[in-house]
């Protein structure tokens, strides 16, 4: 061999093995190294008493570890959340970890309170490579984390709507499996499990005045019927024949449901089901855990978990769920720790054990794994269910809340009989519109986003 | 029965003959009936949130309700040390205890001074404590939260202990003057004409006799500031929670752990009952002193 | 010991003098007064002006980015034509007209119940019990009110049972409901009645009880003439107590009911709650709670002028 010839192939040699180190270290992103400028710093959270929230607590220790970074939360009920956000956002309170419902989205990040999550995507040092944002369930990524394009937070806390049912009751009344549509439920199923006289209804719908009438009640009935609330141009949709056949179809189901139905909330109709009153509900799939406890729950082997019934428009269930943000408001170091967990404990890697934590993680791929269909028997209808769904199962804008109070009043109102569906739709359609009126979507100043 | 009753509502007086004694008798029958019933039915939703506390959940939501079951101390564990229970029912046990003795050593040369002293808008400063209570709390917690925030007090013990200055001031106030009233003048004047200094007059003549009237507005100042909720919510985090703040926190929306919240509302109730029992012993003490002869 | 008919020599033993001092700096009754008035003028005053001045602005907390513009009176003629408004606040009239009567005279049995001598160990008991119902966390009072009246598990229907009537939906009737949020109400507030009126009946002077007793054996009279005026003052109290703390009733309420079924149970704090905390507009909040502040002093006034009495 000639000098020159070893020489020249060393170099090529060594310049190959330097642009692969080269490239080996540019893909060796750790988050220890990520997060080593901001050990030492304490970011705030405000989390739910619920599970999801519970398991990532049991994950904290190991993230504070790694990185050095301390995470405070609080825990809040429901209702108080998003008044102490917005308190939080408007005085310079103490949180840098947002949790946003799927419904607040519109209203935080049109204020501008939340960062979009691509100031930390395009940040090599912050962003992890193995992010995948297509790793996400699109719909859960999308309702949950996204407002106007631009996606602000990842999905953390997800549910979907299920039927769980008593399989037992089903096999007494001659059913071996749960319905598929909404119209087998009322005119097949209803009757031949509804006995008043023992205390046994078919159904349990969960519509106490609030979110649970608005989002599990109201809302339910309109999409597999093909109705909405909005048509295109945001005006009330309520008076279509879709819509009004589906809030006419819940009142037909009254009777086969518990007196006192107007009142029950999740607590309730849970509790109806797991103490064998009512052999059907469709709740959120949070709820399989207690279920499935023998310390709240008789059923035992006779739970049964399906999909929603379909409707004429297909399967639509209820969607629900929280995604986390950075705010927008904290100091730049805060807003990359916050960042660092954010993507950390909804990242695919921690997924298995946030599942296993008692969390639901939005990652499709955790669900693909056999074992774990066979662990959890929600999962194969939640999955089926995040498949097709809408994602604007409930308006995202800002104006939501106001809304949601006026059908949380006239939804009940319908119920109970105090005014007829049409005129209810009716009530509600005009003061709906007189509030996104003068919130400006009728004459362009706000865009129609929902 | 009519007779019993009428007996009932007689205040007591000395038997004369036999029949008399027979109908003082029935008399204190009815007397042990009423506070009997006034006893269960002022305790009977507690014993309904006692027992909650120690029934599992399926137990608790069961029907016909069980009267017989077996008991779990889980929720009371899980509540004190779980969800830091524990730690709550200290910081209301500061934040109450603070505030009351405070209004107590405010309030009670306040009421005295209204009691006693004669001057122009005393009737409008009267009133003026007690309008404190009348606005409602939505409004005022944001200005609050606001301010709270400014002086980096969110969090702290000071704050709430300060406000519910607010509450628990005017009820003292409003309380002591009307006892301090009730005492008699010449004791003030005969204390003057010995040369006392009108502090102490105050101190030595008017507080003691007021005893049971002061203890009855340290017992509501102290309920209401235990009780205080949104102020509470809005203003502390984890550091400096109280009671039903925690109780509260449990409202997840969708779940209710019914046995959890009981054990909560329990561990809540008790310290102002024990605060009671140590207390109405002042109140019996005010009953047998009277009025000076 | 004074002799004499019973009002005459009674209302004698009960008469008291004033004291009359020049109020000005060196006088100690400003002393006496000093601390309590600065620390509520501090504490309270500066929140309640800036409530004020929310009120004559547009102050959206959800919505800043439209600023906070002076807007005059706007919000105030918003409240007076906001039905919604008007039928909250008459929901709770209401209550406080059917609810106080009730709260008063069961109150005042009570009282003289712990008042008459006899029976010391009973008494202490029912004294230490009136306490439990008034120490429970409004919260917590609300959720035991869904507990017990549920139609299905609750243990009222399952008393009722007894007497043969059939399970009432108590918390899913709009009228039922009402009568639910009622009977915690009464449960939680009568102890406080109470004991206030017990307050004022311990300072009845004995010797004039004693006078009285030897005139009459009619308990009526013996608490019309003698007793009354020591409970007037504390009567005065519980209204105005009450009835603004009526007007401001909201955790039980919300925990229990959330304010429906329908609208049946959206008290007036209920509404300020959704408009304050939920939809965010703190003005219009703000200017729906001046109204009220001025309701419930116009009532104050009228209790003490018509009932308060100072004993003469």
């Amino acid at each position: 061999m000639s000098k020159r010839f070893l020489q020249r192939n060393l170099a090529m040699v060594s310049a190959a093995a330097a642009s692969f180190l080269v490239a080996a270290h540019a893909n060796a992103w750790t988050l220890k190294e990520a997060a080593a400028p901001y050990s030492g710093t304490t970011i705030h959270a405000i989390f739910l008493d619920r599970p999801g929230y519970a398991a990532a607590e049991k994950l904290i220790p190991q993230f504070e570890k790694e990185t050095g970074i301390t995470i405070k939360w609080d825990v809040v009920p429901y209702e108080s959340t998003r008044q102490k956000e917005v308190l939080n956002f408007v005085s310079g309170g103490a949180q840098d970890i947002v949790l946003v419902d799927v419904v607040w989205i519109g209203e935080f990040a049109s204020n501008k309170w939340l960062v979009p999550i691509k100031k930390f995507t395009d940040d090599p040092k912050l962003a992890d490579p193995a992010l995948n944002l297509k790793g996400f369930f699109p719909i859960l990524l999308d309702s949950f984390g996204t407002w106007d394009k631009v996606t602000y937070g990842l999905p953390f806390d997800n549910y979907s709507g299920l039927m769980f049912y008593n399989k037992c009751m089903l096999k007494d009344a001659g059913f071996s499996e749960p319905p598929k549509t909404w119209d087998d439920l009322l005119n097949v199923y209803a009757p031949k499990l509804t006995n008043a006289s023992k205390n046994q209804y078919a159904f349990a719908l969960q519509s106490r005045r609030g979110e649970t009438q608005s989002a599990d009640s109201f809302m339910r009935m309109l999409w597999p019927n093909g109705g909405s609330l909005l048509d295109a141009k945001f005006k009330s949709n309520l008076m279509s024949p879709q819509s009004q056949a589906g809030l006419e179809y819940r009142q037909k189901l009254m009777k086969y449901m518990p007196p006192g139905i107007v009142d029950f909330d999740h607590a309730e109709a849970v509790n109806a089901l797991a103490q064998g009153q009512v052999a059907m509900i469709t709740e959120w799939s949070a709820f399989y855990p207690t279920l499935t406890d023998s310390s709240k729950s008789k059923l035992g082997d006779c739970l049964g978990i399906a999909t929603e019934p379909r409707g004429p428009a297909g399967l639509k269930p209820a969607l629900g769920g929280f995604s986390l943000a950075v705010n927008a408001k904290s100091n730049a170091k805060k807003q990359a720790a916050a960042w660092l967990f954010i993507q950390w404990i909804t990242s695919e890697q921690m997924a298995k054990p946030y599942l296993e934590a008692g969390g639901v993680p939005a990652r499709t791929a955790v669900y693909q794994d056999p074992a774990v269909q066979q662990k959890y028997p929600f999962v194969k209808p939640m999955v089926e269910s995040w498949q097709g769904g809408v994602p604007d199962y409930r308006p995202r804008f800002p104006e939501w809340p106001a809304i949601s109070e006026i059908i949380g009043e006239w939804g009940t109102k319908m119920m109970l009989g105090n005014v007829s569906v049409k005129e209810g739709a009716q009530t509600i359609g005009s003061k709906m519109e007189a509030i996104l009126k003068k919130a400006g979507y009728y004459d362009g100043k706000k865009p129609l986003l929902k | 029965m009519s007779l019993s009753l009428f007996g009932l509502l007689t205040i007591g007086a000395a038997p004369r003959s036999r029949h008399a004694r027979a109908q003082r008798r029935r008399a204190t029958i009815w007397h042990g009936i009423a506070l009997l019933v006034i006893f269960l039915s002022s305790v009977f939703p507690f014993y309904w949130m006692v027992t909650t506390s120690l029934k599992r959940q399926a137990d608790a939501l069961a029907y016909p309700p069980l009267w017989r079951f077996s008991p779990t101390l889980s929720h009371y564990t899980d509540a004190l040390f779980k969800h830091d229970v524990a730690g709550s029912l200290i910081n209301s046990l500061i934040v109450a205890s603070s505030t009351t003795v405070l209004a107590i050593l405010l309030g009670t040369p306040a009421a005295y001074a209204l009691a006693r002293y004669e001057f122009r808008g005393k009737r409008d400063l009267w009133f003026w404590f007690i309008s404190n209570r009348m606005v409602s709390p939505v409004v005022l917690a944001v200005p609050f939260f606001l301010i709270a925030t400014k002086l980096d007090l969110i969090d702290t013990h000071i704050v709430l202990i300060l406000l519910y200055l607010t509450f628990s001031l005017p009820i003292v106030v409003w309380i002591c003057t009307d006892q301090f009233r009730n005492v008699p003048v010449e004791l003030d004047e005969a204390a003057r004409l010995d040369g006392a200094s009108p502090w102490r007059v105050f101190w030595r003549i008017n507080l003691p006799l007021a005893m049971p009237g002061i203890v009855v507005s340290a017992i509501f100042a102290f309920i209401f500031s235990w009780n205080d909720l949104l102020y509470a919510l809005v203003l502390t985090r984890d550091n400096a929670a109280t009671s039903p703040v925690a109780a509260t926190n449990y409202m997840s929306g969708y779940e209710l752990p019914w046995g959890e919240i009981m054990a909560t509302g329990t561990l809540i109730v008790l310290p102002m009952v024990i605060f009671a029992l140590l207390v109405s012993g002042r109140l019996v003490q005010g009953l047998t002193m009277g009025a000076v002869k | 010991m004074r002799s004499g008919t019973v009002s005459h020599g009674a209302q004698a033993a009960a008469a008291r003098k004033r004291v009359r001092l020049k109020f000005w700096p060196r006088s100690p009754a400003f002393w006496f007064l000093f601390p309590a008035v600065a620390a509520l003028a501090v504490i309270g005053i500066y929140p309640l002006l800036v409530a004020l001045y929310n009120s004559v602005h547009q102050y959206r907390l959800a919505d800043l980015e439209a600023g906070t513009p002076f807007v005059g009176l706007d919000n105030y003629l918003a409240t007076f034509g906001d039905a919604t408004f008007w039928q909250a606040l008459g929901r709770t009239m209401l209550f406080l007209c059917m609810t106080l009567p009730i709260e008063i005279a069961v109150g005042l049995f009570a009282a003289l119940m712990l008042h008459r001598p006899g029976l010391p160990w009973m008494r202490a008991a029912a004294r230490v019990g009136l306490v439990v119902p008034m120490a429970t966390t409004y919260a917590v009072v609300g959720l035991i009110g869904r507990l017990i009246f549920n139609r299905q598990f609750g243990v009222a229907n399952y008393l009722l049972s007894f007497l043969g009537v059939q399970p009432l939906d108590w918390l899913g009737d709009p009228t039922l409901a009402y009568v639910s949020v009622m009977i915690m109400d009464v449960w939680q507030w009568t102890p406080f009645c109470a004991l206030i009126l017990l307050a004022g009946l311990t300072m009845v002077p004995k010797e004039a009880e004693e006078a009285a007793r030897l005139e009459t054996r009619k308990r009526l009279t013996i608490l019309w003439h003698i007793e009354r005026p020591y409970l007037l003052p504390g009567l005065t109290a519980i209204l105005i107590l009450r009835s603004a703390d009526m007007l401001k009733m909201f955790d039980a309420v919300y925990t229990m009911t959330r304010g429906g079924p329908g609208a049946a149970t959206e008290f007036i704090s209920v509404y300020i709650e959704r408009i304050g905390f939920r939809l965010f507009d703190q003005g219009l909040a703000s200017a729906q709670a001046m109204l009220l502040l001025v309701l419930t002093i116009v009532l104050s006034r009228l209790y003490i002028r018509y009932i308060y009495r100072e004993i003469a």
